[in-house]
């Protein structure tokens, strides 16, 4: 098998009073060349001690870490020719950008000339022409990430490893970062594992999207497929999925909407959005709440035999007094918005 | 991974290992042979005086008054001096790290001049200060209790004002703007937020200064006279003057147990503010100073007014030094400085001033490198933090020991090294006559400065750092050179300059060594003030004055290497 292979892979840490805490709990998951894997996941759930085995920098417990059919047990950091790129950049302070970049270029002993050449096409690459002769710290914060992912791109890293790289940034530029990471990975042909807590930053980035909890990998699958086809309920709950209904149990519009039939095993989740406000629609709710938001009302509703689920309306100047806490609403079912649970 | 990899890997490991055990042994090689051996030596001459343990000398010293009498005297000098410093230093820090105004760093570097003074200049020029004809002659505090204790302020200013200073200018300034939103007073939003903030900070720098006061040795011994002295002088006393050898050992062990004390809560003090410093926001805040118009404020103006005070009282002496150094029998010239070129009067000197300040130059330099290397190989052991718990418990212990030496009576080690230098170790070597014995007790003296000068510089470099450099294929080895010395560099110019300040000055240990052909600088001055006669007066003050430029010239010149990060004192 070609491409990073991850096995069974436990991480420990072991704190100063000397309690031992699992990070990583006998991961798997495979990276194929080429392919942007995004590691979803809350606060806490073990994706930067997953990152930061592959890369060597924390030893594993159990298991293997292997690329191209390769262990990499006993390999240390600097001979992996993985990158790595952190939250908050790490940029060298007593280097300016041009030398940032060259240093994985340095340490590959490559010549001058191909050193400058290729500082300049990775500064081209992110956006930063000319930057070469700046001090680092006179860079804003989306710079610097900018910077940080020509370093590590520089030397043409097997496998380059994200953790967090845009967490740091705020959100109109993290949303245009996302794109331009995406943008520079695909067309460098690199092969990437990117970890973030950010929903919409593992879609815009990833081939497939690991979500990751507890230590453990709950699913890996394209975007759409995760979306649409949630493996469990608590990655559904994860990925924002508010309402969950026994097939069984749900209602007859529900049930036709995404086509099971009663007798199926499972469960039925409603999104938000899997609820659109429409006069001929089949389901009555009551608006508890409504809210403004980028160009959409969004309406919390509180359906009967479902649980509160977020309908979005567009916004328009004519809503007025229509969804007033406490007025009812008819809404539709939008099948793209619904997902059936096996379990 | 093939086995040539592999193997090349082991290779690099075991080379690592070797260079990092290399890096521990020199220093612990060089404290050891040259601290621990003197100063052991020293103790076990006075427990085992005829090669049995015999603990009746700590009975027969603690029941002579004398001895309480001086312990006493120490701890008062140290307490009341330390309360002074804090009382007058906090808002120093404030005015001089916090508030923006023009002249400020002038001022900043200022205050350090005190502090690298030789021990005897400062002597030298309390004493023109406090005696009967000086500007605070009226007070009456010649050779008294309270002139000691204004020159320990005097020389331990700085320390307390920088070590809280450099903590203040990062403390985030939101968690006292959130108090006064919070309808705090700026007076109870300070008692009750900023300055539990500072604790650490302040504890840490009063931890050092009672340490430095309690081993004063050049000042006490300059001032104090016969009536007034420390721990040290008293070790210095009996060992030179009465030849008693076990009352110096007991003393000895005391003022070991005091040092241990006050290191340990230092210690404790810095781990605490390293923490939190780390945790700490970097949006620090300095506002320009205003005293008058809107955005002025009283405390503003108080703090302000005591440091002005201070400054005051800490130009006093050089600028009385300077100006008597200048005073002749004969009216205002150069003569003094003109018999800088003479051995003095009759029998004062055995060689010129002149000579004896190159001997301290070339000492000096020679002392640097050592400490320096010493220091920095301490430093960059120290600044580790490796993955398993017993190594990391042996880091914080060399931290510690390391320290020692800080505390330790010069004059021990001194007098330690005219124990054991006849024979080091055996080897049929007399070292004692070596001209290389001085710069290598004043590298000791020396060597913790430059690690708490490097330390902190090395251990804020971001481990995240290390390993990005790592990822991008830096061995171990190169990380080294290629981040944490470059980052380091610049704090190296700082230690350098404090440890050939330091080394300069440097006269518990010297005062037993030199050799009197070979005199140091500090030591002529000593042997000039304890020579009657003007002139001989004169010369020691034009003596002084150019130590302390030697001095000034090393800091101001280390200063300009300084990075923007302020290192411990």
């Amino acid at each position: 098998m070609a491409g990073l292979e991850v096995r069974d892979v436990v991480v420990h840490y072991v704190d100063d009073d000397g309690r031992t805490a699992t990070a990583v709990d006998g991961l798997s998951l495979d990276v194929a060349p080429g392919e942007v894997v995004a590691l979803l996941g809350p606060s806490g759930s073990g994706k930067s001690s997953l990152l930061r085995a592959v890369a060597g920098l924390e030893p594993l417990s159990a298991g293997s870490v292997a690329w191209d059919g390769h262990d990499l047990a006993g390999v240390p950091v600097h001979r992996r020719g993985f990158g790595l790129m952190f939250q908050d950049g790490q940029l060298f302070p007593h280097r300016d950008v041009g030398a940032n970049v060259a240093f994985g270029l340095e340490m590959q002993r490559a010549p001058r000339e191909v050193r400058r050449a290729r500082v300049a096409e990775l500064l081209e690459l992110v956006g930063l022409p000319g930057f070469a002769d700046r001090d680092v710290a006179t860079l804003s914060g989306g710079e610097r990430q900018r910077v940080a992912l020509a370093r590590s791109l520089a030397p043409r890293p097997r496998l380059l490893l994200l953790d967090e790289p845009l967490s740091a940034l705020d959100r109109a530029l993290r949303e245009r970062l996302a794109g331009e990471v995406r943008e520079a990975l695909t067309s460098t042909g690199t092969t990437a594992v990117f970890v973030t807590h950010d929903h919409d930053e593992a879609y815009a980035v990833a081939d497939r999207i690991a979500v990751m909890d507890l230590g453990r990998l709950l699913q890996v699958d394209p975007p759409a497929d995760l979306w649409h086809r949630p493996a469990s309920r608590r990655v559904a709950e994860f990925l924002g999925y508010q309402a969950f209904v026994e097939v069984g149990r749900a209602s007859v519009a529900v049930r036709e909407a995404v086509g099971v039939g009663v007798d199926v095993e499972g469960c039925v989740a409603l999104g938000p959005g899997s609820l659109v406000p429409d006069d001929d629609g089949a389901v009555v709710g009551t608006v508890v709440a409504a809210g403004f938001r980028r160009g959409v009302t969004e309406l919390d509703v509180d359906v009967p035999e479902v649980g509160r689920v977020t309908a979005v309306v567009p916004a328009t100047r004519a809503d007025g007094d229509a969804h007033r806490p406490g007025a009812q609403v008819r809404l539709r079912v939008e099948p793209a918005a619904v997902a059936v649970l096996p379990e | 991974m093939d086995g040539h990899g592999a193997r090349l890997n082991r290779r690099g490991a075991v080379g690592r290992g070797a260079a990092w055990g290399l890096a521990v042994a020199v220093p612990l090689a060089f404290l050891g042979l040259f601290f621990a051996l003197p100063v052991g030596t020293l103790v076990a001459r006075g427990f085992w005086p005829d090669g049995a343990l015999d603990l009746s000398g700590f009975v027969e010293v603690f029941s002579r008054p004398r001895t309480w009498r001086v312990i006493g005297l120490t701890l008062a000098q140290a307490t009341v001096a330390t309360a002074v410093v804090v009382l007058l230093g906090v808002p120093g820090a404030h005015v001089l790290y916090r508030r923006t105004f023009r002249g400020r760093g002038a001022l900043r570097a200022f205050v350090v001049v005190p502090f690298v003074l030789p021990t005897v200049v400062v002597g030298v020029a309390f004493r023109s200060v406090l005696a009967p004809h000086g500007p605070l002659g009226f007070l009456g505090w010649d050779g008294t209790f309270a002139g000691v204790v204004a020159a320990l302020v005097f020389f331990n200013y700085a320390v307390l004002v920088r070590t809280v200073g450099g903590y203040w200018a990062t403390l985030d300034p939101r968690a006292e703007q959130a108090a006064r939103a919070l309808g705090a007073s700026p007076l109870r939003a300070f008692v009750q937020v900023t300055l539990p903030a500072l604790v650490p900070a302040i504890a840490s720098g009063a931890a050092i200064v009672f340490l430095f006061c309690a081993t004063a040795f050049g000042v006490v011994l300059v001032l104090g006279g016969p009536r007034y002295g420390t721990v040290e002088t008293e070790i210095w006393v009996q060992t030179t003057q009465f030849l008693d050898l076990r009352a110096a050992a007991v003393l000895s062990v005391v003022q070991l147990v005091v040092i241990a004390a006050a290191l340990a809560v230092a210690g404790r003090a810095r781990s605490r503010r390293e923490r939190t410093l780390a945790q700490g926001s970097t949006t620090a805040v300095e506002r320009p100073l205003r005293l008058r118009g809107p955005g002025r404020s009283a405390a503003d103006g108080a703090a302000v007014a005591v440091t002005a005070l201070a400054l005051a009282f800490l130009a006093l002496p050089l600028v009385t030094v300077a100006l008597r150094s200048l005073r002749t029998p004969r009216g205002w010239g150069l003569d003094n400085y003109v018999a800088l070129g003479t051995t003095g009067g009759p029998n004062a000197l055995s060689v010129t001033v002149w000579d004896a300040a190159v001997t301290s130059l070339r000492i000096a330099l020679d002392a640097t490198v050592l400490a320096v290397v010493v220091g920095g190989l301490v430093a960059l052991v120290v600044s580790r933090r490796p993955r398993s718990r017993p190594l990391r418990r042996a880091v914080g212990v060399l931290d510690a020991v390391v320290m020692l030496p800080l505390g330790v009576s010069a004059v021990t080690v001194g007098f330690g090294f005219l124990l054991t230098m006849d024979r080091p170790l055996g080897l049929d070597l007399d070292l004692r006559s070596s001209p290389v014995l001085i710069p290598i007790a004043q590298a000791v003296v020396a060597t913790p400065l430059v690690v708490r000068t490097v330390l902190p510089v090395l251990r804020a470099i971001d481990s995240r750092l290390h390993e990005a450099a790592a990822v991008l294929g830096a061995p171990p080895g190169r990380v080294l050179r290629l981040v944490d010395w470059p980052i380091a560099a610049r704090s190296a110019g700082l230690a350098l300059g404090l440890a050939f300040a330091v080394s300069l000055g440097e006269f518990g240990a010297t005062a037993f060594l030199a050799r009197p052909e070979r005199p140091t600088l500090p030591v002529v001055i000593f042997r000039l003030i304890g020579r009657p006669g003007a002139e001989n007066l004169g010369m020691a003050l034009a003596a002084s004055v150019v130590l302390a430029l030697m001095t000034a010239t090393a800091i101001a010149l280390a200063e300009r290497l300084r990075p923007g990060v302020a290192g411990d004192v």
